[in-house]
């Protein structure tokens, strides 16, 4: 049957021995016949960025640098200047993105948006990468009581599901909330933040295990290198591609965490503090007559977790990830 | 059977964990529990509540009345005036609840039977166009929010074709024979997970066509149907069937968005009219059953993995 | 089952193939060619064979890994994947030409015209799925016969094949087996519709020692019971010595020699033949003798040496090996084939040993047992 799998470049990259080979015929045989001497130098090491690669950090370049240039562009004030006879139009001159259903710019509302938004995706995912990293780091070193202790941890924060736990952390932690009146970026953050933690401290976790019972461990150990020494410059190392590459799908899950958030009730304030996802919430009253407001913020929104989705997926492929499945 | 000793043990761990989690988060509210729940209520009254919820008492003697309560399904109700005032949380719950597992258990079948014959196809045809296509729409899909995905179904199908009921805000509907509320929540739901499931079959089941199984299946003279679906897909379901399993925690999540939006009287709804309306108690209780849930279907499907490949049930018997 | 709507065959028209005329062999390969494309270039596993082959007769197929000898028998089956693959020469089945067939037309054959055992029993059974379920599968496909009837048909196939308790067996998984058992229940598998011809591609190099006796004298008790045609695709001459009518040896993808079993292990004419069968230790051999080794590596298929591809490896090698290519021809006992300028126990051959030995060609010292010198690949 399976007459086919010219399979594609991924899937070759990973089977050096048969590479370029009709998968399906993969014989002993086979795989002798390719490697002949002479051959095996050609053979590819690691993958190279793609141009998919070099257009996701491109873009993402670009976004976090408006964001950072927010103050000093020729913007108009998003929160501050409104013109309400404008209000719901889409785009024109002096407005080339439209205006909202306040009468606010949109384009400033956008890049002003881009600042809550990465702040809360690229923070809280920082937080969780040097929190839930340590733990994790310590977990699969010191295996024992506190492996076991830390990775129990894991688990039951774990068997709550993401949005909820974030949810509950934001509505429990930010009294404003209860006053409906949004609430402030480093509470969603470090809600986030703390989901993100045994999401990121099990992947290390289970990297570390598997390095710290490598011969190189185990040499420095017998040279009396101290535990610190170890982790930090023996494990660190090894288990940070993984770490990564999970990390950066998770900016992305952040991003999109703080729409839903917003959805809820427990996002950012919008009057003070617009940001991409309540946008999105605050414009889809008027989808049907006045759809830029979603469709843009919603590409901002799309363009920035491809881009985030595909580098993940790059890295995760270049240092041949093996936990990712989370 | 050892292992299966230790699991279950691990299991009610977890549960007891996870209800002292649930328990401990009004805990995190700065200031008096009883000022959020009834603001305005005289101080009299406010002792009672109090005395009711065991709050002079120490922390682990509340939480295990708490406990006690909650498994008796005495879960207190909506306090004050606002919102359902007087209304059991267990009531409540009993509505919720099935309403939210059925819309997660349409999605889920949803995506699953769409992600698996497009996995197994795209996987049995990669490198080709198809497959490409296939991937890449699949790809975009996972960068799109359901929320917004929601929306645009919402305006598009529901408003501006009339096809479909936007929403079933102040109605009691069934899951089942009121589906024409449901079709859009779960397609909204299922389209994120669609990609996801069919990403993870088409990896394995190249995998496992490579496998000489597969040639001997073939030698019989056996069609690639049949190789496809009866030989192939089932050693290649294992990774998918486990992400299944713990996606229903990402579900849950999503449901909760889907519910809000579509406003159906789900568990994620109750929850977030609960939070809403400061009604900590009620909160309480529906986070620590959302978790519950999770746990005991990740559990199951645990059990279930090793029924399923006879590999690791032998590996289990060896261990 | 939706999959189960399927054109039904009765047991009789499992015949159905057109016998060829009693003169015509069961299998005939002409010239034929398998190259794959790969990203460094083509490598052509298999580069002109040719060989005939009745029923009831068996064939061995030797030579090191990686001489074409499973892609030559997976291709005669019309097994390779489609894309990539370059297929070319003839392959008569009963007289019909089936070499351009499409998978789908060779479906009805893969079973019960022809069959094949693989190498390794641990991964060529599903491990998911019963034994009977494996061993009923291509009954109940292939024939009209109701599910109780093939578990009957699965219980006399395993008992054939010597598995106790085949009442019990065709309820476990592969992993529930040993070695030997797996490869015997490949054996049932690969037998039970009744195929005209067996392939068998080294049915025994993943098992205990203890054990490939067994496998290979139960192949040839099925194959004589069944008068069935067998090929015996091996890299060890010790594996198809007295078990098989003929034996071609091949070699970068073509066939150097072919003879009668016992012609071909008493006169070896080709170097690469001789010194295969000089590398099997004897009982006769003092202790601690070395034993004879062929230098170097099998070549690059890619891009193979002129002329003889065994040249820069043979201990009689001349001028002319490595321009021009031997093609393979009977010698003067007629039925024994060869591709070899200067053949072994002829004079030509003698001559050209031993002006190589004066000259101290390694693949001479490495053949006579002496110090091995190393030759680095061809490449």
């Amino acid at each position: 049957m399976p007459e086919p799998l010219p399979s594609p470049a991924e899937e070759l990259a990973t089977e050096e021995a048969q590479e370029g080979l009709p998968v399906d015929a993969g014989t002993q045989e086979i795989a002798a016949v390719i490697a002949v001497p002479g051959a095996t130098a050609a053979r590819r090491r690691k993958k190279p960025f793609g141009v998919g690669a070099w257009l996701a950090l491109g873009w993402l370049v670009f976004v976090i640098g408006i964001a950072l240039l927010a103050p000093v562009l020729p913007l108009k004030d998003p929160i501050n200047w409104s013109d309400p006879t404008l209000k719901l139009q889409g785009p024109q001159w002096g407005h080339i993105l439209g205006l909202d259903q306040g009468g606010h710019d949109m384009l400033s509302l956008l890049v002003w948006g881009a600042r809550p938004s990465l702040e809360i995706g690229f923070g809280s995912i920082a937080i969780g990468f040097v929190v839930g990293g340590t733990l994790g780091l310590i977990a699969g070193y010191f295996r024992g009581l506190i492996g076991e202790l830390l990775g129990g941890l894991f688990d039951i924060m774990l068997a709550i599901p993401a949005v909820i736990l974030a949810l509950a952390i934001v509505a429990a932690t930010s009294a404003s909330v209860t006053e409906n009146t949004g609430s402030h970026v480093t509470n969603v953050t470090i809600a986030l933040a703390i989901v993100s933690v045994p999401i990121l401290g099990r992947i290390t976790r289970a990297s570390a295990l598997s390095w710290s019972d490598r011969e190189f461990v185990l040499a420095a150990r017998a040279q009396g290198a101290s535990h610190f020494r170890i982790l930090w410059r023996e494990l660190l190392p090894n288990v940070l591609p993984a770490m990564f590459s999970i990390a950066v799908l998770g900016i992305a899950v952040a991003i999109v965490a703080e729409g839903a958030l917003a959805i809820l009730g427990a996002g950012v304030n919008a009057a003070s503090t617009p940001s991409w996802g309540n946008i999105i919430i605050g414009g889809q009253g008027n989808l049907s007559e006045a759809s830029h407001i979603v469709i843009e913020a919603s590409i901002a929104i799309f363009l920035t977790v491809l881009s985030l989705n595909h580098l993940g997926d790059a890295l995760r492929a270049r240092f041949d990830v093996q936990e990712a499945r989370i | 059977m050892r292992t299966l000793v230790t699991k279950l043990l691990r299991f009610i761990v977890v549960i007891i964990a996870v209800t002292f989690f649930s328990f401990s988060l009004i805990k995190l509210v700065p200031g008096d529990p009883v000022n959020y729940i009834i603001p305005f209520g005289s101080n009299a009254i406010k002792a009672q509540l109090r005395h009711d919820l065991h709050l002079d008492d120490p922390f682990f003697v509340q939480y295990w009345h708490w406990l006690r309560n909650f498994f008796t399904g005495n879960m207190g109700r909506y306090y004050g005036t606002s919102f359902g005032g007087g209304v059991s949380v267990s009531n409540q719950l009993w509505k919720a609840l099935p309403f939210s597992l059925v819309l997660i258990l349409y999605a889920q079948v949803l995506a699953l039977a769409v992600a698996i014959p497009l996995g197994v196809i795209t996987a049995y045809r990669a490198g080709t166009r198809f497959d490409g296509a296939s991937n890449a729409v699949a790809f975009g899909f996972l960068a799109l929010p359901s929320y917004v995905l929601a929306f645009f179904l919402a305006i598009w199908v529901a408003v501006k074709w009339g096809l479909l009921p936007v929403s079933a805000a102040g109605k009691e509907i069934s899951p089942v024979s009121d589906w024409r509320y449901m079709i859009l929540p779960t397609i909204s739901l299922a389209v994120a997970q669609i990609a996801v499931y069919m990403r993870l079959l088409r990896s394995d089941m190249i995998a496992t066509l490579r496998e000489d199984f597969i040639t001997t299946a073939q030698a019989k003279g056996v069609p690639n149907r049949r190789i496809l679906f009866r030989h192939a897909l089932r050693p290649s379901s294992l990774t998918l069937l486990t992400v299944a399993g713990l996606n229903v925690g990402a579900l849950i999540g999503g449901a909760v968005v889907v519910e809000v939006i579509f406003a159906l009287p789900g568990m994620g709804y109750a929850l977030f009219q609960a939070i809403g309306a400061k009604q900590y108690v009620a909160m309480q209780s529906y986070i620590a059953v959302i978790a519950i849930v999770y746990v005991v279907i990740n559990f199951v499907v645990d059990i279930l993995y090793s029924v399923l490949d006879p590999r690791i049930r032998h590996a289990r018997a060896a261990a | 089952m939706w999959f189960r709507r399927r054109k039904r065959r009765s047991l009789e028209s499992a015949d159905r193939f057109p016998s060829a005329p009693p003169d015509v062999p069961l299998l005939e390969v002409d010239s034929a060619q398998t190259s794959f494309v790969t990203d460094r270039g083509t490598v052509r596993a298999v580069d002109g064979v040719t060989f005939s082959l009745e029923r009831g007769r068996t064939l061995g197929i030797v030579g090191e890994s990686g001489c074409g000898k499973t892609v030559l028998s997976r291709s005669v089956m019309g097994l390779l994947p489609k894309h990539n693959v370059v297929r070319s020469g003839s392959v008569r089945f009963e007289g019909q030409e089936i070499g351009n067939w499409a998978p789908d037309q060779m479906r009805p054959l893969w079973g019960t015209q022809m069959a094949m055992v693989f190498q390794d029993p641990m991964t060529s059974l599903n491990p998911v799925m019963s034994i009977g379920n494996q061993i009923t599968e291509p009954l109940l496909y292939h024939f009209d016969i109701s599910s109780g009837y093939a578990r009957e048909l699965a219980v006399a196939l395993l008992q054939s094949v010597g598995i106790p308790e085949p009442d019990r067996r065709l309820r476990q998984f592969p992993h529930e087996l040993s070695g030997g058992m797996r490869q015997r229940v490949m054996i049932a598998i690969a037998i039970a519709c009744g195929p005209k011809l067996l392939f068998a591609d080294e049915p025994t190099t993943s098992l205990d020692v203890t054990v490939q006796a067994q496998i290979l004298d139960l192949l040839q008790t099925q194959q004589r019971e069944r008068y069935m045609a067998m090929i015996l695709v091996t890299h060890d001459l010790g594996v198809v010595a007295g078990r098989t009518d003929d034996i071609a040896v091949m070699y970068a993808g073509r066939i150097v020699e072919k003879a009668p079993t016992r012609v071909l292990f008493s006169q070896p004419r080709m170097p690469y033949t001789e010194a295969l069968l000089a590398s099997i230790p004897k009982l006769g051999d003092a202790a601690h003798s070395r034993l004879a080794t062929i230098p170097g590596r099998p070549p690059n298929l890619i891009h193979p040496p002129q002329g003889c591809k065994f040249s820069p490896r043979c201990a009689y090698v001349q001028d002319k090996c490595r321009v021009e290519e031997p093609p393979l021809r009977p010698g003067p006992e007629g039925k024994h084939e060869f591709a070899c300028w200067f053949p072994v126990g002829t004079p030509e051959g003698r001559a050209a040993f031993e002006s190589n030995k004066k000259a101290g060609v390694a693949a001479v010292e490495a053949r006579l047992g002496g110090e091995t010198v190393p030759v680095e690949g061809v490449s």
